[in-house]
């Protein structure tokens, strides 16, 4: 099975770091808890660490290349993360921290691009989330570092020639593999460096922001959680691969996230988040925009804790830009993955239907790393290089409705061979074709008031009593293996009854659900107005950085089931006096 | 801004953080205020009140490094606040603890009931928040969990009726030490530096240093009226190297050394010489011969004496009540936590000429400083010196507030979650000299007609991990003890060093047949973590449990009757294709 979902950064931050079972609201927790582990950063100084990388790797090649089960390809990639975190709750800083680390990792190949060691062994085993292995290295020194390669090199050829000897009896034994596509791409060398970044953050000034921005919840009735976090990371990659490629690229990105939850008296949790994201620092918001969104979030909450309760529902339905990029990204982005469309145990749900039209002509959808900026942020899936040294591309996946292509790794399936630099992974992680940024385009699109005019009219036409809107999400999910469902589920914070007089309502406890193709065929109309969501996607080669950007969108059917409902009431006792002073008007805008 | 200074800023931030003895007055107010109005006040329709309520608070400021051959590979500081709230409803004889459910892993409040995250700041309004809410999730909890156990039983006659909870007198402590917080550049020049030791050791594969500095501390309060406050500072340093034999086999070894901080912790020039002694021992292994088996009299002199105890004898002295389950399979996965030695209690267990103490009070003996001590356990119970066996006779085991049968009070040892030892020290009524026991050693090989014996001087330390990189995935030999350094010693005086040997079917009944100990004792320290009674994912969050607390056995060398000895089972792995990298450039 594989699950897959995204979510943005402030779910796996506020949910802190438990490891258990994957379920809806903890697969991005899992997933990023490994990425806090792993990943500690700095001072490599003078050492050359691309030229140390570089001669161990020829070394190695020289050596291995000449075994009786000879190696042909090797990579190695070090990622350098250097982080800080802040957390600041009810006005009060609970948390802060500072790690840095740096994660080895090898390709090693044996056998031939045709058949090697990572073709998948049909043993029933399936794939899904592994956990990662980790080596950790110290590139200030370049003997320690070419004595960590030498041993990481030495441990992965040994797995890869028992390996190849499994792979090479599975294809023996089992039915012939229903893609025959080869194993590995060729793939032009490149050459690059940028200066290595690093992190600018005085904690103090932040921890004093943060204890502002957090402040007002505590000001608040009913509130439960109330917090503003702070994750600032410098990632640093060096790569180098036996076809000659010598690439270093270094990031930086902070993410400002704001979260409040309440209780409804039915016991139900309701949470709201919103985030910010920036690779520099002094593209941050200003106060003012942070105090006007936790202003917004603790209305929401306020709102919500009193809203009544949708019912299970099928009809038209508006989706926020942000809902629908989220939308896109679970129905669309995840089947498209390449991979996908390989392996015996998935869905390959778009295996065979490139050249079929799947949405409505006036809708493309593309990927594109290279585009750092968007709908007034900057995005989280932007990348020059992908974790197999291959350049970052634009990739039109669905040009006018119709299936074009599928994002590649340089695992080739049959019909598309090269890579479109879309290998991603986390450190310790395989890579497989993943997302970046999703862009979903509409030609002739509608003012936004046009599509609640369209969703009015279908509403009388077909008699409803109303239709919804999802605005605010907090993420989604969904599975595309063959032994579940295939099916998606968005899940919504915010979401309103539209009446057929254009009243709005505000309901709390469902998520939108439905089958992916099914779901495709609704898709009515596009709005104007671009809206970015800057999330964590979690999958089988671990938890990367992706944006969706979209306008609203009009879905003609849509499904939506109740959500889980925690079975505690709300708190016993009322809270200590002193706190939830009352006479605090809250209002969208801010706090008065 | 470069990254130094990025530290420094963090650095500096931390330290206003770090508990300062005049304001902790603020976290324990409000820690007692919304104890009193939950004992008061808190009760859900008709159900129960509770009848007891504790919470526990750790403070942590933690630093670490962690340098190989002269550079960095990780680095990182923390700070945090953490709750621990304890809610029992019933009675003493019966209540909701000691019952264990499965968990529902989709419910986050299910998951994180008695644990939360606190301000580090000393803001009385958002301490009482947090208190509130965790204290409500903690008592609902426990209302549930009561009303399942008391299902469970309903069914089930009760063979054994032991409380669930024992009475102990009330106790006030505070101690609060003036401790100034670690300071980061000199703990990370600490590693680097000590990880030059390696450099130019062509026959070392891989090295690590890690250095890291905790201050922690702890503030308690009941509802029974006991409360303190109690500081662990715990610094450490590991020194970890491995290489390989000609044909392949692993060979590793490492080293901790403790201390309550940076200060305490032994002179680098010292520490240098013992990593230059690790690798030098190294060295003497690669080119040891290859062992293949031996049963016989085995000496087990210094600390590998105290991993032997540590190992083997130390889990059976530790008790608690096996838990009640609601199904089948977590009733199985409980019975881990039963000790045989429960039965045991008047039994002999050791030669008559053995004792065993476990002393919290001692801070040194005459081979040095002991770490193992402490005043007040976690549930706030003195700590004592308990006397576990006495002529050989097993007398009582460590234990908490948890009673067993024949066990009904705490002698405080609950560290972490679970009953822990402090320094436990086994001495000998009738030590011998070095001499004496090694003409007694002779003695027992030339009974047998042996041409040699078997002295261990180091069992590999059961917490330690493997090398990066230094292990192919498949240890060989497992959870045996495993001898790093071992020989093989002739009639004649003469020492033959073997390697690669693992001891096979030596457990805590072998003890009895024990035959002679000597009177030097060795102590050794290391980090224990204790295996508590309930499920408790969050666990990890408890300081305690997740750094271990540090303990200190001392012991006298042991000399065993018949202990078999033999090589690893499973293959070597094959030496490496590449030749290591050349060194120097």
């Amino acid at each position: 099975m594989i699950a897959s979902c995204v979510s943005p950064f402030s779910i796996a931050r506020d949910l802190g770091n438990l490891a258990m079972r994957p379920t809806k609201e903890t697969m991005a927790t899992i997933l990023y808890a490994i990425a806090f582990l792993l990943f500690p950063a700095t001072l490599h100084g003078a050492v050359d660490v691309l030229g140390v990388m570089a001669t161990e790797l020829d070394r190695s090649v020289e050596i291995l290349s000449k075994e009786s089960t000879p190696l042909y390809y090797l990579s190695y990639e070090i990622t350098e993360d250097d982080r800080v975190s802040v957390v600041a709750s009810f006005g009060a800083v609970s948390r802060n921290s500072r790690s840095d680390g740096r994660i080895l990792d090898i390709d090693l190949r044996v056998g031939d691009k045709d058949l090697d060691n990572t073709h998948p062994v049909r043993d029933g085993r399936g794939r899904g989330f592994r956990r990662p292995s980790l080596t950790r290295v110290s590139v200030t020194n370049p003997e320690a570092l070419r004595t960590s390669l030498w041993l990481a090199t030495d441990r992965k050829y040994r797995q890869a020639t028992e390996r190849i000897a499994r792979v090479k009896a599975s294809v023996r034994i089992n039915v012939e593999d229903e893609d025959r596509a080869a194993d590995f791409s060729p793939q032009q060398a490149e050459e690059f460096s940028e200066k290595p970044r690093s992190i600018a953050v005085d904690t103090s000034v932040w921890a004093e922001k943060l204890k502002r921005y957090s402040a007002p919840f505590a000001e608040a009735d009913h509130i439960y959680a109330g917090s503003a976090a702070l994750s600032a990371v410098a990632v640093t990659r060096w790569y180098v691969n036996s076809e000659g490629a010598r690439i270093r690229t270094s990031q930086t990105s902070y993410r400002l996230s704001v979260f409040g939850l309440t209780k409804a008296e039915d016991g139900m949790n309701l949470p709201r988040y919103e985030q910010f994201f920036a690779f520099n620092e002094d593209d941050m918001p200003d106060d003012e925009t942070v105090m006007q969104t936790v202003g917004t979030v603790i209305a929401d909450l306020q709102a919500l804790r009193v809203a009544p309760v949708a019912e299970p529902y099928s009809g038209p339905a508006i989706l926020s830009g942000r809902a629908s990029g989220v939308f896109f990204h679970e129905i669309l982005g995840h089947r498209v993955e390449g991979h996908r469309q390989r392996e015996a145990d998935d869905g390959q749900t778009f295996k065979d239907m490139t050249g079929e039209s799947l949405l409505p002509e006036s809708f493309s959808v593309v990927f594109d790393p290279g585009v750092r900026h968007a709908a007034g942020t900057d995005l989280a899936g932007a990348f020059k290089f992908d974790n197999e040294g291959v350049k970052g591309q634009r990739v039109l996946v669905i040009d006018r409705g119709v299936l074009r292509r599928f994002l590649m790794s340089r695992r080739p399936i049959e019909g598309f061979s090269g890579s479109n630099g879309h290998g991603r992974k986390q450190p310790g992680f395989s890579v497989v074709a993943r997302q970046s940024n999703l862009f979903v385009e509409v030609d002739e699109p509608l003012a936004d008031s046009a599509l609640k005019e369209m969703l009015v009219n279908q509403l009388r036409e077909e008699g409803k009593d109303y239709g919804l809107l999802f605005d605010a999400i907090q993420g989604g999910f969904t599975f595309t293996g063959r032994s579940v469902p295939n099916a998606f589920n968005v899940l919504p914070t915010m979401v309103y009854r539209i009446y057929p007089d254009g009243r709005q309502e505000l309901v709390r406890g469902v998520d939108l659900i439905g089958t992916p193709l099914t779901t495709f065929s609704k898709i009515a109309a596009g709005g104007t107005v671009l809206a970015t969501f800057n999330g964590l996607c979690g999958a089988e080669s671990g938890g990367v950085p992706v944006s969706a950007i979209s306008p609203p969108i009009l879905v003609s059917q849509i499904e939506v089931q109740r959500k889980g409902k925690s079975q505690q009431r709300v708190p016993v006792l009322p809270a200590p006096s002193g706190l939830n002073r009352t006479g605090i008007r809250v209002t969208p805008g801010g706090v008065q | 801004m470069n990254p130094a200074r990025i530290c420094f800023l963090l650095l500096s931030l931390a330290a206003g953080w770090l508990p300062a003895g005049a304001q902790s007055g603020v976290l324990m107010r409000a820690m007692q205020d919304e104890l009193d109005r939950s004992m008061t006040e808190l009760r859900l329709g008709d159900l129960e009140r509770p009848y007891f309520i504790s919470y526990s608070v750790q403070e942590v400021s933690e630093i670490r490094a962690t340098a190989s051959l002269g550079g960095l590979s990780s680095s990182g500081e923390s700070a945090s606040r953490t709750l621990h709230v304890e809610v029992r409803v019933g009675d003493r004889n019966l209540d909701n603890t000691n019952f264990i459910v499965r968990p529902d892993f989709s419910s986050m409040e299910d998951m994180s009931f008695g644990t939360a995250s606190l301000p580090l700041e000393d803001n009385y309004e958002e301490l009482r928040r947090g208190l509130w809410l965790a204290t409500d999730r903690a008592y609902k909890h426990a209302l549930d969990h009561i009303a399942k156990k008391r299902a469970v039983l309903q069914n089930e006659t009760v063979v054994e009726e032991v409380p669930d909870f024992s009475i102990e007198e009330p106790y006030q402590y505070q101690d609060a030490s003036d401790l100034s917080p670690p300071d980061a550049a000199r703990l990370r020049a600490l590693a680097v530096e000590l990880s030059l030791a390696f450099r130019e050791q062509a026959h070392i594969h891989v090295s690590s240093v890690e250095v890291s500095a905790r201050l922690i501390r702890v503030q308690y309060v009941s509802s029974e009226g006991s409360s303190f406050l109690r500081d662990d500072p715990s610094t450490a340093v590991t020194v970890r190297a491995g290489s390989r034999a000609a044909d392949g086999t692993e060979i590793s070894d490492s080293f901790t050394a403790f201390g309550r901080t940076l200060e305490d912790l032994p002179a680098i020039s010292f520490l240098s010489a013992q990593s230059r002694e690790l690798s030098g021992r190294l060295k003497g292994l690669r080119e040891a011969q290859v062992f293949e088996r031996y049963a016989g009299p085995v000496l087990f002199e210094g600390q590998a004496a105290a991993e032997l105890v540590r190992q083997v004898l130390l889990p059976r002295l530790l008790v608690q009540k096996v838990p009640l389950a609601d199904d089948g399979r977590m009733r199985q996965a409980m019975d881990r936590l039963s000790n045989p030695f429960q039965d045991k209690l008047g039994s002999r267990v050791l030669p008559r000429f053995l004792a065993i103490a476990d002393d919290p009070t001692l801070r040194e003996n005459e081979d040095g400083p002991l770490w193992g001590g402490y005043a007040v356990d976690d549930e706030g119970v003195p700590a004592r010196q308990v006397q576990l066996v006495q002529r050989g006779m097993l007398k009582t085991l460590l234990s908490t507030r948890n009673p067993i049968a024949g066990i009904p009070q705490s002698n405080g040892h609950m560290r972490g979650g679970g009953p822990a030892p402090s320094n436990l020290v086994v001495t000998s009524s009738s030590g011998l000299t070095a001499d004496e026991m090694s003409e007694e050693f002779r003695a027992l090989l030339e009974e047998r007609e042996l041409e040699y014996g078997v002295v261990l001087r180091r069992i590999r330390d059961s917490g330690s991990r493997s090398l990066a990189g230094g292990s192919t995935g498949r240890a060989r030999g497992g959870r045996l003890l495993r001898a790093v350094v071992a020989v093989k010693v002739f009639a004649d005086g003469r020492e033959e060093l073997i390697r690669d040997a693992v001891l096979t079917g030596l457990s805590e009944g072998g003890f009895r047949d024990i035959v002679a100990a000597s009177e030097a004792l060795t102590s050794h320290s290391f980090r224990f973590r204790s295996v508590g009674p309930s499920f408790d994912p969050f666990a990890s969050i408890n300081a305690a449990r997740r750094f271990g607390t540090v303990v200190s056995v001392v012991v006298p060398s042991l000399l065993f009757e018949d202990v078999s000895v033999r090589r690893p089972p499973g293959n070597i792995p094959r030496p490496p294709v590449v030749p290591k990298p050349p060194s120097g450039d």
